[in-house]
């Protein structure tokens, strides 16, 4: 096992050159740089394995991972919360009234036949479940997380972290973590696909179909939301299309729409007419357009400097841009051949791409358990609260742009909380846990220190028996609301 | 092995750390901050030295605020064609004059126009306008619309008050991550939301280790260099920010709903030494494509009363003639309503310029409902950059020329006798 003693930038002059590095090159550290930017890093072992390989093998083994068992992968085991009243959920509690007042009945609960409040059950019902898709989101990304740490295709995993980034929806709109579960499963699948095929699933898929608006869309009433955001922000950047493109893009999806978790088009919704888009004129469809758009050059390298940047450095330069989309467009925007020619590149072992990415939370987390060898994501620091507080909430980007990343990574206050974060890890604080349901009351209750007695837990229950091995950690007194009673929680770990 | 020294290989000398160690703010965060946190005292003296004087607050609106359903041109009979579902009715209008008024929510802005100190701006917009969020909300980050520059124009602002770069905290800016606008070629902004995430936990005995992390060291790379940039800058700065929000008693009243700008109330209060704040609306909350009558209405709502509070505490605290807010968005919203009770991206928007220091009233000449351009669009009637020019200027006293590369001229809506009063100390 070697330790990482320094790193080993090779020379300026490699920047922005994609001729492969000579296998004399290939060492050590080099193999963790591979590890840590094409994945999530690793332990010594790992990084010791793939410098053994040589260049050419270390990296075929990564980008073409299928191969590769993956003995720990584990489907999403869901808590069964939703069920089909919930389909068509309100989209929002006024919203969740209308409907009752209309029907009688909203969410598959009636309105109350006498008495007060006769629209409580409905409100109940609606605020029933954006906290129950909030916490199961919650679940779905703790369960991502581990995927990230416990896949041996760290690329795989890797890759589908950017696409959910650039074609960015999130839960708190969408509102039903199975569509939230569904990208995240489409995302894994073409991680290293297809682009245009990629794309053309987005424009299909239900989270996204609701994200932008797609059931407002419709034939004499175009709206423009996903449309633009398609050509802005998935495919071309702004600047490659005209407003009219934008609108007689809109015109080519109207009638894409989506039942619970099927995508649908509906005919009667469709504007069937001639669309002149990009300076092509037909009766074009949503699918016809996104050819269109992955014809246009500037997508390859719109595309490829996202991948660029996303695994390699912050900023890349026009030529590099140019050359790396002549890659993807070359192979047809199959991803693995472009991730093939950035791995092996000099330029990705040049000065300019060492210290030049910033990890994004959610990588910073993975990477940091990856390198502690853990096993899985921890419970505590919580995997969620840790990354919320770093600025990144997994399926939750703060909007359809999906996060800023590289520099605004880190601000004053979120640096100090990385360090927090990285201390929390080293230093789980089990002692600080607060009991979330205690009630303060109104004359001044208050939950009191957390205490670990010096002889441990005896493995006592209230009454004195014996219960679940494990470890005592914690004792919380909480007085009640005039400051008399005292309540004590025993918090314990169970093996 | 020979290595005793801690700090071996973090290139710190034992001299520097001494010197770290001793140099009075730090990172050292042991315990509780005392009602009177000597901190703050420390960070009053400072201010003395720099006398923050007059202060600009911009609050962005973002997402697009539909600037016709906020400032209504109820006396155009236009705009009830144009908006027959989603405009808003004579009687939901607290009028301003026959023609226009507030959208009815609006009523603590409505009380600072009446006390004569808002400026409302009719028809703000830029040539060749971008109906994209982001590309337009960079373009008044920038104030270099359909062109670029690496700044912003509160970050260049900045260096125009103190082309020096020496004054510490000259740029606060309330948000996850650092706005385009408050980018800066001299000053190193401080960027936070949440003040007690402003600390870094740590036991006694870690702190001389923790402390050499913002030490000078060799960067690696250009994003390496950026971190270890702020990693000075955040501790400079946490332990007066956590001292100054901690000192806030107001934060406890919940009639006052200040969105974030309670934190700049905060460090206002504490003297802090900006003058710079840059706080964005989180969370995109104006942009409304759909049904947008209901959301629309709670915005204007949040947002209006959050800034009569913000002002009830400048008075409060004394501070009221020393403090202007600018507010904008990145682009108004079409003229005709979408099919789904809403409306689409547009162009042109209303501006508001608030404080003592302001003249109120109207400025500008309101866009024609009928000469619509570029697809239903409202055609801009002042350049938004001309607001700016009238800010740097009139009010903070900077060469707004060289702030914008570009002479613009100003819209008079300054008071001169507060003009007069700060340029003499």
């Amino acid at each position: 096992m070697t330790p990482r003693f320094q790193w080993s930038p090779g020379p300026v002059s490699w920047q922005d050159d994609v001729s492969p590095l000579p296998p004399s090159e290939w060492n050590y550290d080099r193999a963790a740089h591979l590890l840590a930017h094409a994945g999530f890093g690793g332990t010594p072992e790992d990084i010791e394995k793939l410098a053994d390989a040589g260049l050419e093998r270390a990296v075929e083994s990564l980008v073409r991972y299928e191969p590769l068992p993956n003995p720990k992968m584990q489907p999403f085991g869901e808590s069964g919360f939703w069920d089909p009243t919930l389909d068509r959920f309100p989209e929002s509690r006024p919203d969740a009234s209308d409907r009752a007042e209309k029907y009688g009945a909203s969410m598959g609960v009636n309105v109350k036949p006498a008495g007060n409040r006769p629209m409580q059950p409905v409100s109940d019902r609606f605020f029933y479940w954006l906290r129950a898709t909030m916490l199961e989101t919650r679940r779905l990304g703790y369960w991502w997380a581990n995927r990230m740490l416990q896949t041996t295709h760290p690329v795989e995993e890797k890759m589908a972290l950017l696409w959910h980034g650039h074609f960015a929806t999130h839960e708190n709109k969408v509102r039903d973590y199975r569509k939230m579960h569904q990208q995240i499963v489409l995302f894994e699948r073409y991680a290293t696909g297809n682009l245009r095929d990629l794309t053309i699933e987005v424009a299909r898929n239900p989270a996204m179909l609701y994200f932008l608006d797609a059931q407002y869309n419709v034939k004499g009433a175009p709206n423009e939301n996903f449309a633009r955001e398609v050509m802005e922000l998935f495919t071309m950047g702004v600047g490659n299309y005209t407003e009219k493109d934008v609108r007689e893009c809109a015109r080519a999806f109207t009638g894409w729409y989506f039942d619970d978790l099927a995508f649908k088009m509906d005919p009667e919704k469709h504007d069937d007419g001639i669309k002149e888009f990009l300076g092509r004129r037909d009766n074009f469809d949503g699918a016809d357009i996104l050819k269109i758009i992955f014809e246009q050059p500037v997508t390859a390298e719109f595309l490829a400097a996202k991948i660029y940047r996303f695994l390699v450095r912050d900023e890349i330069s026009p030529a590099l841009r140019k050359q790396l989309g002549t890659v993807l467009r070359g192979a047809d925007y199959a991803v693995k051949p472009l991730l093939t020619a950035i791995f092996k590149s000099k330029d990705f072992y040049s000065a300019a791409s060492y210290g030049g990415h910033i990890k994004g939370p959610v990588e910073h987390m993975v990477a940091l358990m990856k390198h502690l060898g853990a096993e899985s994501m921890p419970g505590v620091p919580d995997f969620n609260q840790s990354t919320i507080a770093l600025g990144q909430h997994l399926l939750n980007p703060p909007s359809v742009a999906g996060w800023a990343g590289g520099k605004a990574w880190i601000t004053p206050g979120l640096l100090i909380a990385r360090g927090n974060v990285a201390r929390d890890t080293l230093i789980p604080d089990m002692t600080g846990f607060r009991d979330w349901n205690f009630n303060a009351g109104t004359q001044g209750g208050k939950q009191g220190p957390n205490t670990v007695p010096p002889n441990g837990w005896d493995g006592t229950n209230e009454s004195g028996q014996k219960v679940s091995k494990g470890g005592y950690l914690a004792q919380i007194k909480a007085s009640g609301a005039v400051g008399s009673s005292t309540v004590i929680r025993k918090i314990g770990v169970i093996h | 092995m020979t290595n005793k020294n801690p700090l071996t290989g973090t290139g710190v000398s034992r001299r520097d750390m001494l010197r770290l160690g001793a140099g009075g703010i730090g990172l050292g965060l042991f315990g509780g901050v005392g009602p009177v946190p000597p901190v703050l005292s420390q960070a009053s003296s400072s201010v003395a030295a720099n006398q923050s004087g007059k202060i600009l607050v911009v609050f962005e609106w973002f997402g697009g605020n539909d600037g016709l359903n906020t400032i209504i041109p109820y006396g155009d009979p236009l705009y009830y064609k144009h908006r027959p579902t989603i405009g808003i009715k004579e009687r939901d209008v607290l009028k301003i004059d026959a023609q226009f008024g507030w959208y009815k929510s609006m009523r603590g802005m409505q009380r600072l126009f009446d006390n004569g100190k808002v400026a409302i701006v009719h028809g703000v917009g830029y040539d060749r306008p971008s109906f994209s969020h982001f590309t337009s909300i960079s373009f008044w980050h920038t104030a270099a619309p359909n062109s670029g520059n690496e700044y912003g124009w509160v970050g260049r602002t900045a260096a125009g008050l103190d082309p020096s770069g020496a004054r510490d905290n000259m740029i606060v800016n309330i948000a996850e991550s650092q706005t385009l606008a408050v980018k800066a070629p001299k000053h190193v902004p401080l960027v936070f939301v949440d003040p007690q995430m402003f600390k870094r936990g740590m036991f006694a005995q870690e702190k001389p280790v923790l402390d050499t992390l913002a030490a000078d060291r060799e960067p690696v790379g250009d994003a390496h260099k950026y971190v270890l940039e702020v990693t000075k800058s955040a501790a400079k700065a946490s332990e007066v920010v956590r001292a100054a929000w901690s000192a806030y008693r107001a934060k406890a009243n919940p009639d006052l709903r200040l969105l974030d700008l309670d934190k700049v109330v905060a460090l206002i209060e504490a003297d802090f030494p900006t003058q710079l704040y840059y706080v964005p609306l989180r969370g995109s909350l104006f942009d409304t494509h759909v049904n947008q009558a209901a959301p629309h209405d709670r915005q204007l709502q949040y947002c209006s009363d959050a800034i009569e509070g913000f002002f009830s505490e400048m008075q409060r605290i004394g501070r009221a003639d020393d403090v202007v807010m600018y507010v904008h968005s990145e682009f108004g919203r079409r003229v005709p309503e979408n099919t789904s009770l809403g409306t689409d991206h547009g162009t042109a928007q209303v501006n508001f310029v608030i404080g003592n220091g302001v003249k109120g009233g109207m400025y500008g000449k309101p866009p024609s409902l009928s000469e619509l351009v570029l697809g239903d669009n409202l055609q801009s009637t002042i350049d938004f950059r001309r607001v700016y020019a009238t800010l740097i200027k009139e009010w903070l006293g900077a060469d707004a020329t060289t702030v914008l590369g570009q002479p613009f001229e100003t819209l008079g809506m300054i008071k001169a006798q507060r003009a007069e009063k700060h340029a003499t100390p």
